[in-house]
C-alpha cells in the first residue's frame, strides 16, 4: 500500500477560463498582457512582481502558434495562454511563491541561492501543519528520514481504518530541506507549516472507503516504475515506510497517462524521472531565479490544465488544500503583522498556479472555513527512510532518487552555492556552515519575461564530463567483477564508447546516468546473471546506491530511548544497521537479567527478525542460564519507533496489548489463558495476571462452542503446574476457572457428543479437562454427580465418539474392561460394522488423553484390529492413524509406544512362544498381565507399586483406616491375596489419585537429603 | 515491387533508404550509409516531431532502447548478438539494421549443426584449384569474409546452433579483424574494411546446446529481445506483417478487427496459462511468440482464400490456431482442449460476437486431431 497523498490535480480548462479572482485576465476576452491590477498597488515594487504586459509577447506568440497549428483559436489556444496567465498570476502575488518539485536538485539549488539572497523572515511550507514540532528533531537524524503522524485510537473515523499512519519523507537533495535548515538555524526566522493537518488528510477521504490509504493513491497509469525494470530493490529497504500513506511536497508529474506517454515517447526516454532530468532538471540547474520560477509555474500549470476528467474529485481536494494554505498564511500574517515582502511561500509547482478564490494575500480575499480536527489523538515521530522507500512510495523509477542525490552532490561540489544544513546533523560529508546574514536582503527587482527565451532556446549542451564518465566505467567493471561477471578493462572502454554513442543518438552531448547504465547493460550483461544482482542494479548501486536514514537517539520516542538505555549493559552498537549478536551469561552476570527480560518482551512485541533468540527459551517453569540473541534494532528502527506510539515503556505496551486482546469482541478463553501465560512470563505483576485470569473465567463461561477445548486444556494444565510449583496455593481465578470449566464442560458434554460439528478431539479434550481436574474441582466444591449425569445423558452415534463415551464410562467405573473387550470383540465379528471399526479405534486413541489408564486396553484393541481386520479396511486407515496421532496427539504417542513395549516381547525369538496377555490362553508367569480379576483391571502381584506398598505400609494403613477398611495386609503369595486382589485392584483403579499422590509424596520425601528433614 | 518472392529489406525499402540518405546530414561512423539517428528512424519509423517531409513507417516494433543499443554496438568495436525467444523479431531487426547501415542484408551465414569453419572463413573451388592451383581466384569467400572485404555488416543467424569450435572461428575475426589464408604464399590476409561488423542472433530456447565460450561472449554485446506482451504493439506487428504477407501472396482479403482481437486474446490467455504451468507437460511446446500468431493468421487467410469463400471466418482461424499449436499429441491437444472448454466457452457465452463460431471451429479441429 504505497500511496501518495500529495495532490496537484489539474484545473478544468473551463473553470480556468472563467477565473474571476483578482490578478487574472480572462483568455480571449482581455487585452493581451493586461493583468488586472488589484493584487498589488501600482508603485509597490515588491520582489518578483511582474509588471503588466510582461508576458504579453509570449502570450501573443503562443496564441498565434495555436492558431497556426490548430487551425483557429480553440481549446489549445485557451490552454496555452491560460498557462501564461497562471505564470502571470503567480508572479503577480505580493507574497513570493517559490514553486518546487520532489527530489529536484535544481529546486534545492535555486532555494539555497534564493534564501541567501532574500533572507526571508517567515517561510511558509506546504507540509502538514501539525508536523512542525518534529522538524526541530531533524538535526538529530541522518537523512533521509520521514516525519510520521500515527493514530491508533480513532475518534471520528471508521474503526476499520485504524491505525492511521502517514509519513512525509525528507531527503537532503530537496528544496524543502533547504528551507527547513535555513529557517531553523537562522535566528529570527519563523517556519510555518500551512498545509492541512494529518487529521484533515483522512477527514477528506470518503468515509465509505475501506482502505483510506489506497483511496488517496495515484492511479496506476501514473506509476513511473520502468516497465522493463526487474524491480530488484531489496525488499527490506524499500519497505521502510511500512503501510503508511506518503505525503510528498511538489509532486510534479502529468496526471494524464496519455500526456505522460507522449512526453516520454517524444523525449525518447524510458521513464518520467529521466524525462524530468533531461528536459527540466539539467536546463534549470544553473538558471537564474526568475527563469527557474517561471518555468516551474509553467510546468505546474500545464499539468494542472491537462488532466483526465476522472481526476476531478482529487482536484477538488487539491483546491481545498490551496484554500487551506492561503487561509492559514493570511491568518498568520494578520496575527504576526509580518511584512509580506519578507515572507516566502514554498509549495509544489502544482499549487503555485492556483485558480481558487482564496488565492493571494490581498486585502479582502475571502477566507476558507477550516473544519475542526476530530477527537483522534495523533502521535508524531520520525522514522528512518531510504531512497528506495521513497521511490516505492511515490512510484518513482528505481534509482531516480539516488541519481537526484548524486546530481545534488555534484552541483554542490561544483561550487557556486553553499547549501544549508542543520547544525548538529550527522552528515556523510563535512560541509562548511553557511555564513549567516552574509548579504543584505536583495533589493526587489521587477520580473522580466524569461519564459520566451527559455522556451525558444535549444537546450544548452553540457561538455562531456570525461573524468566522471571514466570513473563510472572503471567502477562498474570492478563492481561487476565482484558480482561474478567476466568483465575487464576492455569492457570499461566499450562502456565509455557506448555511453557517448548512446548519448549522441539521444541528442545529448553529455551521457546521463541513464545512458551510462544502458551502455553498461549492453556491454557487460550476457545471457545469464551470474550473481544476485544484474548490471542495472549494480549501476544503481554505483550511482549513489540506496541511502538509508537514521533517526538519532535524541529524536527517538521515550520508549525507544528507554529500550536503548536498558540494553546499554550489553555493550553493543545497537544503532548499527548490521545484526548484533548478544551473548548473555545470566548466572555469571546477573546484571544482564533485566536485559534478558527486556529482550524477551521485545521478542514478543516486535515483528519477526528484529530481536531473534538463537539460544535460550522462556516458558513457564523454564529459565535459561545462557542466552544468545541476534539483534537488528538499528536495521528495524521503524518497528521500535512505532512501538513508541503505543506507550512509554515496552511493559506498558505489552500490558495494553494483552488487555486489548482479552477484551476484544472475538476474545476466547484459550486466548485469555495465553495472555495470562505471557503476563506471567514477561510482566511481574500479580494483579494484572489475576485480572486477565478473571477475564478468562468470564470468557469460558460465556463460550457456547468447545472448539478451543484442547487449547484450553493444554494451557490450564500448564498454568496449574506452574502455580503448584511456585505458589503455596492456587490463585483465586485459577480455582474459579477449574470449577467453572468443570461445570461448563459437564453442561456442554451431551451436546458435544451428538453435535456433528464438534470433533472427537474436542470431546476428548473436554473429558480430559473433566477427569484430570476432577479431584481439584471436587475439592473446590463441585459435584461428581454432575459429571456422571452428563455422561449418562450422552448418546453419541458417531463410532469415534461412541468409543470415547465407553472410555469415559470405564473411567467412571460404569463399564468394566471386560465389558469393553467384549463390545470390541462383537464389533470385530459383525461384518456390517467392521468397516467402521477404525473409527472406534480413533476414538480409543483420543481417549488416552482423558483416560490414560486405558493404554493397555488401547494397545490390545489395536493389536486385535491388526490381527483381525481385513486388509481393505485396515490399510487405508493406517496412514490416517499416523497422521492423526502426529497432528492432534503427539504427546499420546510415547504413552502408546511404551505400553506396547511392555506388552510385546522384546526379541524376535520370544515372539513364536508369545501369547497375548489378553488372550484366554494366557496363563502362568509367562503372561505379563496375569490376572485380570473378575472384570477388573489386571493387577500385577509384584512390581514397583507392590514393592512400594510393602516397604511403606504406614500410609496405606492410615488411608485404610480413614476409609474404614480393616481387612489388613496379605502376603503376595498367600491364597487370600489372589482372592482379594480384585477388590484392591478395583479400589486402586477407581481411586487412583490417592495412590499416585502418595507415590509423589514419598518420592519427594525420599529425594530430600536426610539432614533437611 | 520486385518479382522475387521475398525481397531483402534494402531492396524492398530502397526508395525510402535513398531518400533518407539524401536528407541525412548527421555524422556517419565509418562507411555507414546512414547516421545512427537515421538508422533508428528507419527502423522505428518517423514522427511529426522529427520534422521530415515524408512519413517513414515503423518496421520493427519493440522498445526503443533495444534499437538504440543495437545501433551503437554496431558503431563500436564489438559484434551484436540479438538473443531472445523464437519469433521475437531478432532476424528481422538484424536485417533492417544491415539494410539501413550498408544496404546489404544478404551476407548471411545460417548456423546449423552442420556449419563448418569454411562457412565462416573461406573454402576452395576444387576444380579451379586442380586446374590453376590455390589462388585468390579459386578461393570462395564466406559471406562474413565478403562483409570484411566490403566493410559492411555480416550476419550470423542462429549462432548457438553451430558447434563451439565453429563459433570460436569468429573470435579472431571480431578481435583482429582479419582472416589469414595460410594456403596462399602472398596476398594471404584479408583485412576488414571500416564499417565491418557482425550481427548474430541466438535463440534463448537453445541455451545449453552449444554455449558460447567466454572469449566469444566478451566480443559480443548482448541485446535481449523479449516476447511482446503489450497487446497494442502486438496488434500493430501482426497487422503490419499480415499486410505484407497478403501483398506477397497477392491476396485481397480483409482481416476483421474482431478476429484479430480474438487471436491476440487467445495468445495472451495461452501465455498466461504457460506462465502458470508447473512443468513442461502443462504448457504448449510453442513459444507463443508474435511470429507464431502471424503464422496462424497467414494459415487461416490462405485457407480461406483457397478452400473457403474468400472471407476470413472465426472457425477457420480457430482451426488454424489448433493446427499450428498442437504439435505434440496428446499433451498439446489436452492443453488446447482444456483452454477451449475452460476459457473460450465461457467467453463465447459472455462476449458473443465471433467467439461462438471460434469455439465451434476449435472444437471441430481438436476433435479431428484427437
Amino acid at each position: 500500500m504505497s500511496t501518495e497523498v500529495d495532490a496537484s490535480g489539474v484545473e478544468a480548462p473551463d473553470r480556468s477560463a472563467g477565473i474571476s479572482a483578482p490578478g487574472t485576465s480572462v483568455p480571449g476576452t482581455s487585452v493581451p498582457g493586461t493583468s488586472v491590477p488589484g493584487t498589488f498597488a501600482p508603485g509597490i515594487s515588491a520582489p518578483g512582481i511582474s509588471a503588466p504586459g510582461t508576458f504579453a509577447p509570449l502570450r501573443e506568440q503562443l496564441r498565434s502558434a495555436a492558431t497556426t497549428f490548430a487551425g483557429g483559436p480553440d481549446a489549445v489556444a485557451e490552454i496555452l495562454t491560460g498557462i501564461v496567465d497562471d505564470v502571470d498570476r503567480a508572479l503577480g502575488e505580493d507574497l513570493e511563491i517559490f514553486p518546487v518539485c520532489h527530489h529536484s536538485p535544481a529546486a534545492a539549488l535555486a532555494m539555497a541561492r534564493r534564501l541567501r539572497e532574500k533572507q526571508p523572515a517567515v517561510i511558509y511550507l506546504e507540509l502538514c501543519e501539525d508536523l512542525r514540532p518534529l522538524l526541530e528533531e531533524l538535526r538529530n537524524c541522518r537523512l533521509p528520514v520521514a516525519v510520521q503522524a500515527f493514530a491508533s485510537e480513532l475518534d471520528g473515523f471508521p474503526a476499520a481504518w485504524a491505525p492511521l499512519n502517514i509519513v512525509a519523507p525528507i531527503s537532503e537533495a530537496s528544496a524543502e530541506y533547504q528551507a527547513i535548515a535555513y529557517a531553523l538555524d537562522t535566528p529570527g526566522v519563523e517556519l510555518v507549516l500551512v498545509d492541512r493537518s494529518a487529521d484533515h488528510v483522512f477527514q477528506w477521504t470518503p468515509t465509505e472507503s475501506s482502505d483510506p490509504a489506497a483511496d488517496a493513491g495515484p492511479e496506476s497509469a501514473d506509476t513511473d516504475a520502468a516497465p522493463d525494470d526487474p524491480g530488484g530493490q531489496p525488499a527490506e529497504e524499500a519497505a521502510l515506510h511500512g503501510e503508511a500513506v506518503g505525503i510528498g511536497m511538489g509532486d510534479l508529474r502529468p496526471r494524464f497517462a496519455e500526456l505522460r506517454s507522449y512526453l516520454l515517447h517524444h523525449g525518447k526516454v524510458r521513464h518520467w524521472s529521466e524525462w524530468w532530468d533531461q528536459y527540466v532538471e539539467q536546463p534549470l540547474a544553473d538558471a537564474d531565479y526568475d527563469t527557474y520560477r517561471q518555468v516551474m509555474v509553467l510546468i505546474g500549470s500545464l499539468f494542472r490544465r491537462l488532466r483526465p476528467p476522472a481526476d476531478s474529485g482529487r482536484d477538488d481536494r487539491d483546491e481545498d488544500r490551496e484554500r487551506y494554505m492561503w487561509t492559514r498564511m493570511r491568518q498568520h500574517m494578520a496575527a504576526s503583522g509580518v511584512d509580506r515582502s519578507r515572507c516566502l511561500y514554498v509549495c509544489g509547482a502544482f499549487h503555485a498556479a492556483s485558480p481558487v478564490e482564496e488565492f493571494g494575500t490581498a486585502p479582502g480575499t475571502p477566507d476558507w472555513e477550516i473544519s475542526p480536527r476530530t477527537g483522534t489523538r495523533w502521535l508524531y515521530g520520525l522514522i528512518p527512510s531510504s531512497h528506495s522507500a521513497i521511490e516505492r512510495q511515490f512510484d518513482l523509477a528505481p534509482g531516480s532518487v539516488s541519481i537526484a542525490q548524486a546530481g545534488w552532490a555534484k552541483a554542490v561540489g561544483r561550487g557556486g552555492v553553499t547549501p544549508y544544513q542543520l547544525v548538529g546533523q550527522p552528515a556523510g560529508r563535512k560541509r562548511g556552515r553557511a555564513k549567516k546574514q552574509a548579504a543584505a536582503p536583495a533589493a526587489p527587482a521587477p520580473v522580466a519575461d524569461r519564459l520566451s527565451g527559455f522556451l525558444s532556446r535549444p537546450p544548452v549542451l553540457d561538455e562531456v564530463d570525461e573524468a566522471e564518465l571514466l570513473a563510472w566505467c572503471v567502477d562498474i567493471v570492478r563492481l561487476a567483477r565482484r558480482n561474478g561477471y567476466l568483465a575487464s578493462t576492455a569492457d570499461a572502454i566499450a562502456i565509455f564508447e557506448t555511453s557517448i554513442l548512446l548519448a549522441g543518438i539521444r541528442n545529448r552531448a553529455r551521457p546521463t546516468p541513464y545512458d551510462f547504465s544502458d551502455a553498461a547493460v549492453t556491454c557487460i550483461e550476457k545471457d545469464v546473471v551470474p550473481g544476485r544482482r544484474d548490471v542495472r542494479r549494480l549501476c544503481d548501486i554505483l550511482l549513489g546506491g540506496d541511502r538509508i536514514g537514521q533517526v538519532g537517539y535524541d529524536a527517538l520516542p521515550p520508549l525507544a530511548r528507554d529500550v536503548f538505555d536498558r540494553l546499554a549493559p550489553l555493550g553493543l552498537a545497537l544503532e548499527a544497521r548490521t545484526i548484533q549478536r548478544a551473548l548473555l551469561d545470566l548466572t555469571a552476570h546477573p546484571e544482564q537479567v533485566p536485559c534478558s527480560d527486556l529482550l524477551w518482551v521485545l521478542h514478543r512485541l516486535l515483528p519477526d527478525g528484529v530481536v531473534r533468540p538463537i539460544m535460550g527459551e522462556r516458558r513457564l517453569g523454564e529459565r535459561s542460564i545462557q542466552e544468545s540473541w541476534d539483534l537488528g534494532l538499528g536495521r528495524h528502527q521503524r518497528a521500535v519507533i512505532e512501538l513508541g506510539y503505543e506507550g512509554i515503556t515496552v511493559e506498558q505496551v505489552l500490558e495494553k496489548r494483552l488487555r486489548r486482546s482479552v477484551w476484544a469482541p472475538d476474545a476466547t478463553a484459550a486466548g485469555a489463558l495465553a495472555a495470562v501465560e505471557d503476563a506471567i512470563l514477561f510482566l511481574p505483576s500479580r494483579r494484572f495476571v489475576d485480572e486477565l485470569g478473571g477475564r478468562a473465567v468470564d470468557l469460558l463461561s460465556a463460550e457456547r462452542t468447545v472448539d478451543d477445548a484442547p487449547e484450553v486444556l493444554r494451557r490450564i494444565r500448564r498454568l496449574l503446574a506452574h502455580y503448584r510449583n511456585t505458589e503455596p496455593e492456587l490463585p483465586a481465578w485459577c480455582q474459579s476457572f477449574v470449577t467453572t470449566g468443570y461445570a461448563h464442560y459437564c453442561t456442554l458434554l451431551p451436546t458435544a457428543f451428538v453435535d456433528d460439528e464438534t470433533g472427537v478431539r474436542q470431546v476428548g479434550a473436554m473429558l480430559g479437562f473433566l477427569f484430570s481436574m476432577e479431584s481439584l474441582a471436587l475439592s473446590l466444591g463441585c459435584d461428581r454427580a454432575q459429571l456422571e449425569l452428563a455422561v449418562r445423558q450422552s448418546h453419541p452415534e458417531a463410532p469415534a465418539k461412541v468409543a470415547l463415551l465407553w472410555a469415559a464410562q470405564s473411567q467412571l467405573g460404569l463399564l468394566s474392561v471386560a465389558q469393553l473387550r467384549s463390545r470390541c470383540a462383537e464389533l470385530l465379528t459383525n461384518p456390517l460394522v467392521v468397516p467402521a471399526f477404525p473409527h472406534y479405534l480413533s476414538g480409543f486413541v483420543q481417549a488416552l488423553e482423558p483416560v490414560p489408564s486405558l493404554a493397555p486396553f488401547v494397545v490390545e484393541v489395536i493389536s486385535e484390529a491388526f490381527a483381525r481386520l481385513p486388509d481393505p479396511v485396515l490399510l487405508p486407515w493406517l496412514p490416517k492413524l499416523i497422521t492423526t496421532l502426529r497432528e492432534q496427539a503427539p504427546e499420546l504417542v510415547p504413552l502408546l509406544v511404551r505400553e506396547a513395549g511392555r506388552t510385546f516381547p522384546a526379541g524376535l525369538a520370544a515372539l513364536d512362544a508369545w501369547v497375548p496377555p489378553w488372550s484366554p490362553d494366557a496363563t502362568g508367569p509367562a503372561s505379563a498381565v496375569p490376572d485380570a480379576g473378575a472384570g477388573g483391571l489386571p493387577v500385577s502381584a509384584s512390581g514397583p507399586l507392590v514393592g512400594l506398598l510393602r516397604d511403606h505400609p504406614a500410609t496405606c494403613d492410615a488411608v485404610a483406616e480413614l476409609l474404614g477398611c480393616d481387612t489388613g495386609w496379605q502376603s503376595a503369595g498367600s491364597p487370600a491375596a489372589g482372592a482379594r486382589s480384585s477388590e484392591a485392584a478395583l479400589l486402586l483403579h477407581t481411586h487412583p489419585m490417592t495412590a499416585s499422590a502418595v507415590a509423589d509424596l514419598l518420592a519427594d520425601l525420599l529425594a530430600e537429603p536426610a539432614g533437611s528433614r | 515491387m520486385t518479382d522475387v518472392l521475398r525481397a531483402p529489406a534494402e531492396v524492398k525499402y530502397a526508395e525510402e533508404l535513398d531518400w533518407l540518405e539524401s536528407v541525412d546530414d548527421g555524422p556517419k561512423p565509418f562507411s555507414w550509409r546512414l547516421s545512427p539517428r537515421m538508422v533508428r528512424l528507419f527502423v522505428l519509423g518517423s514522427e511529426r516531431a522529427d520534422g521530415l517531409d515524408r512519413e517513414i513507417p515503423q518496421k520493427w516494433f519493440g522498445d526503443r532502447s533495444f534499437v538504440e543499443r543495437s545501433i551503437v554496438t554496431l558503431a563500436s568495436d564489438r559484434g551484436l548478438l540479438l538473443i531472445g525467444d523464437p519469433g521475437t523479431g531478432k532476424s528481422w531487426l538484424a536485417e533492417l539494421l544491415a539494410a539501413a547501415i550498408c544496404r546489404n542484408s544478404t551476407l548471411v551465414v545460417q548456423g546449423t549443426a552442420g556449419t563448418t569453419e569454411d562457412h565462416i572463413k573461406y573454402s576452395w573451388n576444387v576444380s579451379m584449384v586442380i586446374a590453376k592451383g590455390q589462388s585468390r581466384q579459386s578461393m570462395i569467400p564466406s559471406p562474413i569474409m565478403t562483409a570484411m572485404e566490403q566493410g559492411v555488416v555480416g550476419r550470423f543467424e542462429e549462432l548457438t546452433r553451430s558447434t563451439s569450435d565453429v563459433q570460436d572461428a569468429l573470435i579472431s575475426i571480431l578481435s583482429e579483424k582479419y582472416v589469414s589464408i595460410p594456403e596462399l604464399d602472398d596476398d594471404n590476409i584479408v583485412f576488414a574494411q571500416p564499417g565491418f561488423s557482425i550481427i548474430a542472433t541466438a535463440n534463448s530456447r537453445d541455451r545449453g546446446v552449444n554455449d558460447l565460450s567466454s572469449a566469444l561472449k566478451r566480443r559480443f554485446n548482448f541485446v535481449r529481445i523479449p516476447v511482446v506482451t503489450n497487446k497494442r504493439s502486438e496488434a500493430e506487428i501482426v497487422r503490419f506483417r499480415t499486410t505484407e504477407l497478403l501483398r506477397r501472396h497477392r491476396i485481397e482479403l480483409e482481416v476483421p478487427p474482431t478476429l484479430l482481437d480474438i487471436l491476440l486474446q487467445s495468445f495472451a490467455d495461452l501465455r498466461a496459462a504457460a506462465a502458470a504451468a508447473g512443468s513442461d507437460d502443462e504448457k504448449l511446446e510453442s513459444a507463443l511468440s508474435t511470429a507464431e500468431q502471424i503464422g496462424v493468421l497467414e494459415d487461416a487467410i490462405l485457407h480461406s482464400q483457397f478452400f473457403g469463400d474468400r472471407t476470413l471466418r472465426a472457425a477457420t482461424l480457430a482451426g488454424s490456431l489448433v493446427g499450428s499449436l498442437a504439435r505434440r499429441a496428446p499433451e498439446d491437444l489436452a492443453i488446447l482442449n482444456k483452454y477451449w472448454h475452460g476459457v473460450v466457452e465461457p467467453r463465447s457465452k459472455a462476449d458473443g460476437g465471433s467467439w461462438p463460431e471460434f469455439l465451434e471451429g476449435g472444437r471441430e479441429a481438436i476433435a479431428t486431431l484427437s
